[in-house]
């Protein structure tokens, strides 16, 4: 098959901690891409590894050529590794993918089928995160909120193996939010949406398990990121208990005048003071999630530093010795 | 000395600091010849390079390159003056993500090495991507005209008299017994000879080695790119502009008076693969090596990361490449320094190895010559 001469791909691939496999992951990425395609990068994004990652990585960037590798200066997490991939890809098309799970052999394909769309192609692997029934059935109620109540549609399952096209890299990276949950964004930004399925693969031999608390953040950072929906939710409690409260001074005004013996009454007092905490926490811990947001928003911070950046340098003497043969046979 | 020998000092290499050194050895009376591989002087690095006289914004991490850079700029422009082309506007950008420098560095450090940077034009400033873009600079800087400053180094050759042996390479350096230095050359028209010299000054830039090892004398540590700079067509928009955005892998456009096309080079892109100066052993002189290389342009990468920074680049036409073998010294890796080797041979003394970054150091030469020779 010809390759084709007027296509640049973008691999952008998050990498934290994953010295074992990214000898396994750069073949099968550079296979699957030099066969069909002129034109590509692979770009490393190091999340603060702290394994041997980084000298790893600078060794087999003399063997592969055209990999880029950059190393953020900490772990800040892998939205933020992808959107600095995005930031620096140069490509028409640019493939997000975790080397961990997603197969490279798919490229190809799906880009065919991004360049028909013209959109963004969102990866579903069902089963790659191992869930209690508990866990499932709360990401279900959760999805479901989010498609009610926030208008945003969220697969169960996605994963962050997509292709982008350009116009939607260069959405994307005017968005210039704090937590970046990129999941989200490539879906808000508009655009025509496509899904498809795949089948992970595991290249560390480690199962993917999903922690509760983590998912709980993550809900939370969707919800607050996408919609001011909480926030009029409790205001407007908020307003109901404020109601119920000036109902309530006007009771006690009342008791007050007309009953001759106002003694105990204990228990209404404590029940108004329990009833208005309740809601008065449920209203701060709702407006510390939208302040926290403004702060980070306000200081305006680079999302993340670059510690370095490298590239291929295949060396002449490494290819001259891919050229040596060991055996010499005679003509036959 | 027993007795003079026929030459004073024989210059390897007829680029532009062969050249210079040649005619600053006649001004002291000395007699030379220039030795050149090729069919005509600076047809190699002093021909494919970027063109630029270095004002010293380019070097925003390395101190002493940009001083030196500012002080010669004037120096050159004055005394190249037919070959200097100013009429065109230079602006200087700051990337935002992944450069080294922050616009307020960037204006910091050119204050400090007095080299004016001005708002630019709005409309010129609208041109960048203010995503990817800090701050746009109008800068005073120049390009030159490769061509015409061989021709005017020729002239200057021609009229000191100094001959130019052309498709002639020095081989072989060995000490004599009278104390000169014995020097083996072959001619690719056929035939060789050995010269008899006081001095061998060897300017061949990436081929500096390949006359250490013939004679047995260690290696410079030196490392080979292979650059490729693209001429491009640019958009009307650009027209008569220079641009180059610092401080990391971004790209410069600069115009090429030789072709009157502009080169698109990129820090990311231009360098296609690297290689040392290692043993003798391993050893391929560079520019044969260049022969043999796979020249595929990086046009497509060049274009595409450049076009997100300044968006008008999608309509730049690709025209051709220049391809050249690149010799840096391995201590310039990190701050990106462009100093000049002057090395004098421990091992043969009256060798001299010499070697410039870029072609306004010229004027750091004298004073070293002065000291070699003074003190010889």
């Amino acid at each position: 098959m010809a390759l084709d001469p007027n296509l640049v791909i973008s691999v952008v691939a998050p990498v934290h901690n994953l010295a074992g496999s990214l000898e396994s992951f750069l073949e099968d990425a550079t296979r699957a891409l030099e066969s069909h395609y002129a034109f590509f990068e692979i770009i490393l994004v190091d999340d603060g590894s702290t394994d041997a990652t980084p000298s790893v990585a600078a060794t087999l960037l003399n063997r592969f050529e055209r990999v880029r590798y950059l190393r953020l200066s900490r772990h800040f997490g892998t939205e933020v590794a992808i959107s600095a991939g995005l930031d620096s890809a140069i490509g028409d098309f640019t493939v997000i993918l975790s080397p961990e799970t997603d197969p490279c052999e798919r490229i190809p394909e799906l880009i065919t089928q991004a360049r028909r769309s013209g959109g963004i192609l969102c990866g579903i692997a069902p089963g790659l995160k191992k869930r209690n029934p508990f866990t499932q059935h709360a990401a279900s109620l959760f999805l479901s909120y989010c498609h009610q109540k926030l208008g945003i549609e969220l697969k169960p399952d996605s994963t962050d193996f997509r292709i982008l096209s350009r116009q939607v890299v260069n959405a994307i990276t005017q968005i210039k939010d704090r937590r970046r949950y990129l999941r989200l964004f490539t879906v808000t930004v508009g655009y025509d949406i496509q899904y498809f399925e795949y089948l992970p693969i595991c290249r560390t031999g480690k199962t993917q398990r999903a922690s509760f608390m983590d998912e709980v953040n993550q809900a939370i950072d969707i919800v607050v990121t996408s919609s001011p929906h909480p926030l009029r939710l409790v205001s407007r409690i908020g307003m109901i208990a404020s109601i119920l409260n000036a109902l309530y001074i006007g009771y006690i005004a009342l008791v007050y005048f007309l009953k001759p013996h106002v003694a105990e009454g204990w228990t209404t007092s404590s029940m108004e003071i329990s009833v208005m905490f309740f809601f008065l926490f449920l209203i701060l811990a709702v407006l510390c999630e939208y302040v926290g947001r403004l702060l980070e928003e306000v200081q305006d911070r680079p999302l993340y530093f670059i510690a370095q950046e490298k590239n291929s340098s295949v060396l002449l003497e490494h290819q001259v010795k891919k050229n040596i043969v060991h055996v010499s046979t005679e003509p036959v | 000395m027993n007795s003079d020998p026929a030459w004073d000092a024989v210059i390897v290499g007829g680029g532009f600091f062969g050249i210079s050194v040649a005619l600053l050895l006649k001004e002291r009376g000395m007699n030379v010849v220039v030795l050149e591989r090729e069919k005509a002087l600076m047809t190699r690095a002093s021909y494919n390079n970027q063109a630029r006289v270095h004002g010293g914004y380019h070097y925003p991490r390395s101190l002493m390159t940009a001083i030196r850079s500012s002080i010669n700029f004037p120096r050159f422009v004055q005394e190249y003056a037919r070959c200097v082309l100013s009429d065109f506007e230079k602006y200087y950008a700051v990337g935002k993500i992944g450069s080294k420098v922050s616009a307020k560095q960037f204006v910091t450090f050119m204050q400090r090495i007095g080299a004016p940077l001005d708002k630019p034009p709005e409309h010129v400033a609208k041109l960048f991507n203010p995503q990817l873009v800090e701050a746009v600079f109008t800068a005073r800087e120049y390009a030159f005209d490769a061509k015409i400053l061989a021709d005017i180094s020729s002239e200057r050759l021609a009229d000191a008299k100094i001959p130019v042996w052309f498709e002639t390479e020095a081989d072989t350096v060995c000490r004599t017994s009278s104390g000169t230095i014995a020097l083996n050359l072959h001619s690719k028209k056929g035939g060789g000879g050995t010269l008899d010299t006081r001095w061998v000054f060897n300017c061949t830039y990436s081929q500096i080695n390949r006359i250490n090892i013939n004679s047995g004398l260690p290696i410079v540590p030196l490392r080979h790119e292979l650059t490729e700079m693209t001429l491009v067509e640019p958009p009307p928009a650009l027209h008569g502009m220079a641009v180059t955005v610092m401080c990391g892998p971004f790209f410069s456009l600069m115009p090429f008076p030789p072709r009157n096309l502009h080169t698109l080079s990129h820090v990311r892109y231009t360098p296609h693969c690297t290689w040392p100066d290692t043993t003798a052993e391993s050893y391929v002189p560079p520019l044969d090596r260049f022969e043999s290389m796979d020249k595929k342009t990086s046009f497509d990468y060049m274009v595409r990361d450049s076009m997100r920074l300044l968006p008008c680049l999608s309509e730049c036409h690709y025209k051709d490449s220049l391809w050249e073998v690149k010799t840096i010294l391995p201590l310039s890796d990190v701050d990106d320094g462009r100093p000049i080797l002057f090395r004098p041979s421990q091992e043969l003394p009256g060798l001299v190895h010499l070697m410039g970054g870029k072609i306004d150091n010229i004027y750091d030469i004298p004073q070293e010559l002065e000291t070699l020779l003074h003190g010889a």
